[in-house]
């Protein structure tokens, strides 16, 4: 039985699902530097909360050096935009507003990679089927097989070359990987022995699921579908719609903008209010 | 064992050291042919002018972002004579002015083709007027229709870059289908 992590994996599945639905498409569909911003600060306090140093790490480390390359990489390939900061050896200029879009694509692709990270951690394989089971269960169950493998394989090879190297060996990159590979081979015969012997692909197989819908759900999902609200609506209205090129231009700081940020912000946030006001219990 | 992945890891890095060598030869070369271009002062002489004046006929369907880029008249670089030398080409000669006036210009300089090819000039780009629009450029009046890159300049050429929002057919020069 898996221990829960924090106060919002304890909530009802599709609370966590709508929520991850939310946050990620809202980061990838509004190409608004604000909102980005807004996104990948939120995204990462929450990695935090769940991974804590390692979350660190992972945002030194990774995240950065990838964000700064490609923010760069924009300007080097995309020419547009009225103010010129200097001539690339390749002949074409290399512009303000092509490194302004450059890095707001790259604050937005880091923002998503992280919100995947965490839904990762929250949303685990169980809680996938339960979700999805029903509806696509044939491709669900495959998900939930893939999904288990990445972290699988990684500790297994980790494994593989741990005893290799106090067995006497050095250090073979694909000796080890065959070692892997003929090992996942086998493994998944004992799995698809397992899975026969419990009934799988009878049709008449049940599953026991033990998630509730409370009364903190209830709330939750009201929440969730406020913001949906609030975002649909300011999107439709093109409330955050950010000109780059040829010049960067923003006329949207009205008082319902400003409103619909909050909300965003608060949305994005929603996770760690939740685990402040309910971890203590 | 051993030997042999140590020879093969040899192989593997002398291998792209040596392609990376000859692209940075390749690029560098061809650098080298751009910055000499704006040193240079000319034997003779041409005249270059840009205009997009037929987006004034065509604001309904210009992208709405682009409408306050619209130069006066649509004249973008009124007619001026520049200096070149032998064997340099109307894209040459583009080059050298826009850099010379700070003008903005975006091509793509893809190996695959024999010329550069011109995306935007002063942040008007093809397709913001229309499927149908972009860059054309005629010499004497007359439009070679193959790339800028390959129209080799000779004494007193007047050269025309201009924007058409019909494929040519409004500056006088109508597509002739795949010759």
């Amino acid at each position: 039985m898996m221990k829960s992590i924090d106060a919002f994996s304890q909530f009802h599945p599709i609370n966590n699902f709508l929520y991850y639905f939310l946050v990620i498409g809202i980061s990838i569909f509004v190409r608004n530097p604000i909102i980005s911003v807004i996104s990948l600060i939120t995204a990462f306090l929450y990695y935090v909360r769940l991974k804590k140093e390692k979350a660190v790490f992972f945002g030194l480390f990774y995240m950065l050096p990838v964000m700064l390359l490609a923010a760069i990489l924009n300007p080097v390939f995309n020419h547009e935009g009225m103010h010129i900061l200097f001539y690339l050896p390749s002949g074409n200029p290399m512009t303000l507003e092509a490194l302004i879009y450059g890095l707001a694509s790259a604050v937005m692709m880091v923002s998503v990679i992280v919100w995947f990270a965490g839904f990762t951690e929250i949303i685990t394989s169980d809680k996938f089927i339960y979700l999805f089971g029903r509806i696509i269960p044939a491709l669900s169950l495959v998900l939930s097989i893939a999904l288990r493998f990445v972290p699988r394989y990684i500790s297994k090879y980790k494994e593989i070359r741990e005893s290799r190297k106090l067995a006497g060996e050095k250090g073979n990159i694909f000796t080890e990987l065959s070692v892997m590979v003929t090992w996942a081979l086998e493994n998944s015969i004992d799995t698809a022995d397992s899975m026969k012997a419990r009934g799988y692909g009878q049709e008449k197989r049940t599953a026991y699921s033990i998630y509730t819908y409370g009364q903190r759900d209830r709330l939750l999902t009201f929440w969730l579908l406020f913001c949906t609200f609030v975002m649909f609506t300011s999107l439709s209205t093109d409330m955050f719609y950010f000109r780059f090129y040829p010049t960067v231009k923003y006329t949207g700081f009205t008082p319902l903008t400003v409103f619909g940020l909050f909300v965003f912000m608060a949305l994005c946030l929603t996770p760690v209010i939740i685990d402040k006001l309910y971890d203590k219990d | 064992m051993k030997k042999n992945s140590k020879t093969a890891k040899i192989i593997v890095s002398v291998a792209v050291v040596l392609i990376t060598a000859m692209l940075l030869v390749f690029f560098v070369l061809r650098l080298n042919r751009r910055s000499s271009l704006l040193e240079n002062e000319g034997q003779y002489t041409c005249t270059i002018s840009i205009m997009c004046d037929t987006i004034l006929n065509n604001m309904d369907k210009l992208d709405p972002e682009k409408k306050e880029i619209v130069p006066e008249g649509g004249v973008m670089l009124a007619a001026e004579s520049v200096g070149f030398n032998e064997g340099e080409t109307v894209f040459d000669v583009l080059y050298k002015t826009a850099r010379k006036h700070k003008l903005h210009f975006e091509f793509t300089d893809s190996t695959i083709y024999d010329s550069p090819y011109i995306e935007g000039i002063g942040n008007l780009y093809e397709f913001d007027c229309g499927e149908l629009s972009g860059w054309m450029y005629c010499v004497n009046k007359y439009y070679p229709n193959y790339g800028m890159g390959e129209y080799k300049l000779k004494d007193g050429d007047v050269i025309e870059i201009v924007y058409t929002c019909d494929l040519g057919a409004d500056v006088g020069n109508s597509y002739q289908g795949d010759e």
